[in-house]
């Protein structure tokens, strides 16, 4: 009698008519009215990174509906969506900032899961995952770069797929994959433009559902605390502080969504997304660059036989995707861990310098 | 004043007189009569027009070339030659990578004697027709006996022209007539065993390398005292635009020596040649040249070099119009005939480049003066437009807005210009005129498109600030929310 007069005394108006249907309700509360450690210092950065690739859901739709993915109309659609569409020129460069501090922040948010070492037990899986959607933004990147069909997009497609060419064993196939002929031409646009918009999406789409499900299973991680392991005994410890997920940090988050917005524009407003001059492959430019999170790869081919610039980098992915396996290491604390604290900063430093030298051409 | 009263009566048929001294020539210049003074700035004027043609000694019959036993598979003398010390090494070495080693031309073919042969006292016997090293004054019908020969030379597809040529160029005259063997022979040029063809990069007859070839005897003045010619044409070219674009920017549709004075046939271009010379190239620009009143002149017109110099062409501009801060106070003597005061018109060259101006040689006070004014008021007030078009578009670019469109009017302003600065040659005021306003047009055009470029960066920069400011607005909402949830828990 009680929750029948409760069922009645739900919400009114659409919110009510719905949920008076599918009874989303309780799942809804289940999956806001979690409580998390009072200590965890997020960061708020997976939380952005989610709020960025929304952004760029958002506005690479809106981009779609004035895109022609061919040789011919690619170059000029761009020109007209950032010359000609009303805020034509505000939806590109949200789009092209979005992107760039979307690969920023989810390597920020990387660094602070090995800082915390929140990769560990029980969360290994969440960090595979998270590994998947790095590759998946570092593919946006790499596809979305070639679609304005400009100089530089076109000759740093070359570059990029050259590299991939001198992948040992499979480059030959893996450029013809990602050529779809012999030179970077109609069937490579084709290709990424619906890698980009179609495959990608999808797959991180599923990916984020996947790490946010792992996330909500598994709570935040406690920096403070390593999570109690079955079979084993602990000494024991004071009970955890806790704070609710909804709506103290969702506030949180928003408000930082919200810094992140206005950075976004302010980016969007002083350095606009250009163009340069229509892709032409008989003019090779002087310099050709990669885009900046690919200059330390480039800049290591220059400096180390072809096999290992392009081995050192892959095998490299691989260790960071499989990082929980490898390091059987069960202490969180980063002073506790001088070796892989160690080693990561070096990373950073030689990727830092790597960087820094392949951008001076 | 009394004395002007008194010579009124004779002013008019004196003005007359002088008028119609002039009349007889387009170009009016030079002052009346002043008579050289003190003080007055002479020209150093380059060879007069025009230059005299000489008749040319004929080239010597042909030499037959040498017969020897063994073809280009008897290498009886390199495999002696290339073990006798490191010097015949060498040039056993520079035999086999040239040109001569890859299509059967061995040693027989110019030194005689018998390749079959492994032993010196045959192989080198002058009873097997061994002529031993050619004389300079001999190398040229050598190597015209296979190169002047079209049924040799027809499968590598060459000119056979290169022996008639030579002897019709200034080293094959002094050759002939004075026999002075010290002038530039084949193998001077091509090199004498490692021979390379032109298209090679190595090949001092590269094109890239043919200046320095060139300089390498006429930047000699110890082998050019006795010719008594400047040897500083190389380290002038060098400067020069085109030295500049054919050895900095290793362009090679950049003319080289070969390009004006040739090369089998090298001399110095004459005053009635050089708009055919320097017309191979700038085609338009001779096409224009042909419509202008200097061209109806004929021989004793301005020609190429009297503006642009020889060696020493540089990037022409707006200076090329008049003497900045007024002409120097040249001698009457230089343009105007010192018994009638006709005009000479015999500075072929200005040698100091500050003297290639219009008011050279058009008065001050003449008609064409003005002319000249208003042709460089016109080609300058096309440039400043461009030029502030220009950099009204690049303050755009560096807000980071897309130009494409400014730069295309640019462009096209750009090209009525270039037509405006090509049409001078024509000396058309009204031609020169309507492609300068067509320049002024389009580079107003693109002044326009800039400006609005610009606009619109101060429009997004404004309502940046708005949307700013609303978020600011939200971002405090929060807060507020934020402080008042925690107050209630």
């Amino acid at each position: 009698m009680t929750a029948e007069i409760q069922r009645n005394e739900a919400p009114g108006g659409a919110l009510g008519w719905v949920d008076s249907r599918l009874h989303l309700g309780p799942f809804i509360a289940a999956l806001l009215h979690v409580r998390i450690p009072a200590d965890a210092k997020t960061f708020y950065l997976g939380g952005i990174t989610l709020f960025l690739f929304g952004i760029q859901v958002v506005t690479g739709t809106l981009l779609a509906l004035y895109y022609s993915p061919t040789p011919e109309a690619a170059y000029e659609s761009v020109l007209s969506i950032t010359s000609d569409v009303q805020f034509g020129w505000l939806i590109r460069s949200m789009h092209h900032w979005a992107a760039n501090l979307m690969l920023v922040s989810l390597v920020l948010h990387l660094l602070r899961i090995f800082a915390q070492a929140a990769y560990k037990y029980p969360r290994e899986i969440t960090w595979i995952v998270g590994g998947g959607l790095l590759l998946i933004t570092i593919g946006f990147g790499f596809t979305g770069y070639l679609l304005p069909w400009d100089q530089r997009a076109y000759w740093a497609t070359v570059v990029g797929t050259e590299i991939a060419g001198d992948v040992p064993l499979i480059g030959s196939s893996l450029l013809l994959l990602l050529r779809g002929g012999a030179e970077v031409g109609e069937a490579t646009l084709a290709r990424f433009f619906g890698i980009h918009v179609l495959v990608l999406p999808l797959l991180l789409g599923g990916l984020v559902a996947l790490h946010l499900l792992f996330v909500h299973q598994q709570g935040l991680a406690n920096p403070k605390r390593a999570e109690p392991r079955p079979g084993r005994v602990t000494a024991p410890q004071p009970p955890e502080k806790l704070k609710p997920f909804f709506p103290d940090y969702i506030l949180d988050e928003v408000i930082a969504w919200y810094a992140v917005l206005a950075g976004l524009v302010i980016l969007a407003s002083l350095f606009p997304a250009g163009l340069e001059p229509k892709a032409d492959p008989l003019v090779t430019p002087e310099h050709i660059k990669p885009e900046w999170y690919f200059l330390a790869v480039y800049q290591l081919l220059k400096l180390v036989p072809e096999t290992v610039g392009v081995v050192a980098p892959v095998a490299l992915i691989g260790i960071i995707v499989l990082l929980p396996l490898l390091d059987r290491n069960q202490e969180i604390r980063p002073r506790r861990r001088p070796i892989a604290i160690f080693l990561a900063l070096v990373l950073l430093v030689a990727m830092a310098v790597l960087t820094y030298f392949g951008g001076q051409v | 004043m009394r004395t002007l009263r008194t010579f009124r009566p004779l002013l008019l048929p004196g003005l007359l007189a002088l008028g119609s001294l002039f009349a007889a020539t387009i170009v009016t210049a030079g002052r009346p009569a002043d008579g050289p003074g003190t003080g007055s700035w002479t020209l150093t004027v380059g060879q007069a027009t025009p230059t005299p043609e000489v008749p040319l000694e004929s080239a010597p019959p042909l030499p037959t070339p040498i017969a020897h036993p063994g073809d280009a598979s008897s290498t009886g003398c390199v495999d002696c030659h290339s073990k006798v010390d490191s010097k015949q090494a060498a040039i056993a070495d520079d035999w086999r990578a040239s040109i001569h080693a890859k299509e059967g031309v061995g040693c027989a073919d110019c030194h005689g004697g018998d390749p079959t042969s492994d032993e010196i006292t045959v192989g080198m016997a002058e009873a097997r027709g061994f002529q031993g090293v050619p004389g300079r004054d001999e190398t040229v019908g050598l190597c015209g006996s296979c190169h002047a020969n079209a049924d040799r030379m027809r499968p590598y597809q060459v000119a056979t022209d290169q022996y008639s040529k030579y002897f019709s160029s200034v080293h094959g005259q002094r050759l002939l007539i004075a026999n002075d063997d010290r002038v530039a022979i084949c193998s001077d040029c091509h090199g004498a065993h490692g021979v390379k063809p032109a298209s090679d990069p190595t090949a001092d007859v590269y094109p890239l390398n043919v200046p320095a070839l060139c300089a390498s005897c006429h930047a000699d003045a110890t082998k050019m005292q006795a010719y008594g010619i400047p040897t500083d044409q190389y380290d002038v070219y060098k400067l020069s635009v085109h030295g500049t674009q054919l050895l900095e920017e290793q362009d090679l549709r950049a003319p080289t020596c070969a390009s004006c004075h040739g090369s089998h046939a090298a001399k110095p271009p004459r005053s009635d040649e050089v708009v055919q010379v320097c017309g191979q190239c700038h085609t338009a620009t001779q096409a224009l040249y042909e419509e202008s009143a200097h061209a109806r002149l004929e021989g004793v017109g301005p020609k190429c070099w009297t503006c642009h110099g020889t060696h020493d062409v540089s990037e022409p501009d707006e200076s090329l119009f008049l003497h900045e801060g007024g002409v120097p106070d040249y001698l009457c003597a230089t343009c105007h005939s010192p018994t009638d005061q006709s005009l000479r018109l015999e500075m072929d060259r200005f040698e100091d480049p500050a003297d290639r101006r219009c008011d050279t040689c058009h008065h001050e006070r003449s008609l064409i003066y003005s002319q000249v004014e208003a042709i460089a008021g016109a080609i300058g007030g096309a440039r400043d437009a461009y030029d502030t078009a220009l950099h009204r578009i690049d303050d755009a670019a560096a807000l980071g807005m897309i130009v494409t469109d400014a730069d295309v009017a640019a462009q096209e302003a750009r090209t009525e210009l270039i037509k405006a600065r090509a049409a001078v040659h024509t000396t058309k005021l009204t031609t020169i005129s309507e492609l300068t306003d067509a320049a002024l047009a389009k580079s107003a055009a693109a002044l326009d498109l800039a400006s609005s470029k610009l606009a619109e960066s101060d429009f997004r920069r404004q309502a940046m600030v708005i949307v700013i400011a609303l978020i600011a607005l939200n971002v405090l909402v929060l807060i507020w929310l934020r402080r008042r949830l925690h107050a209630t828990n």
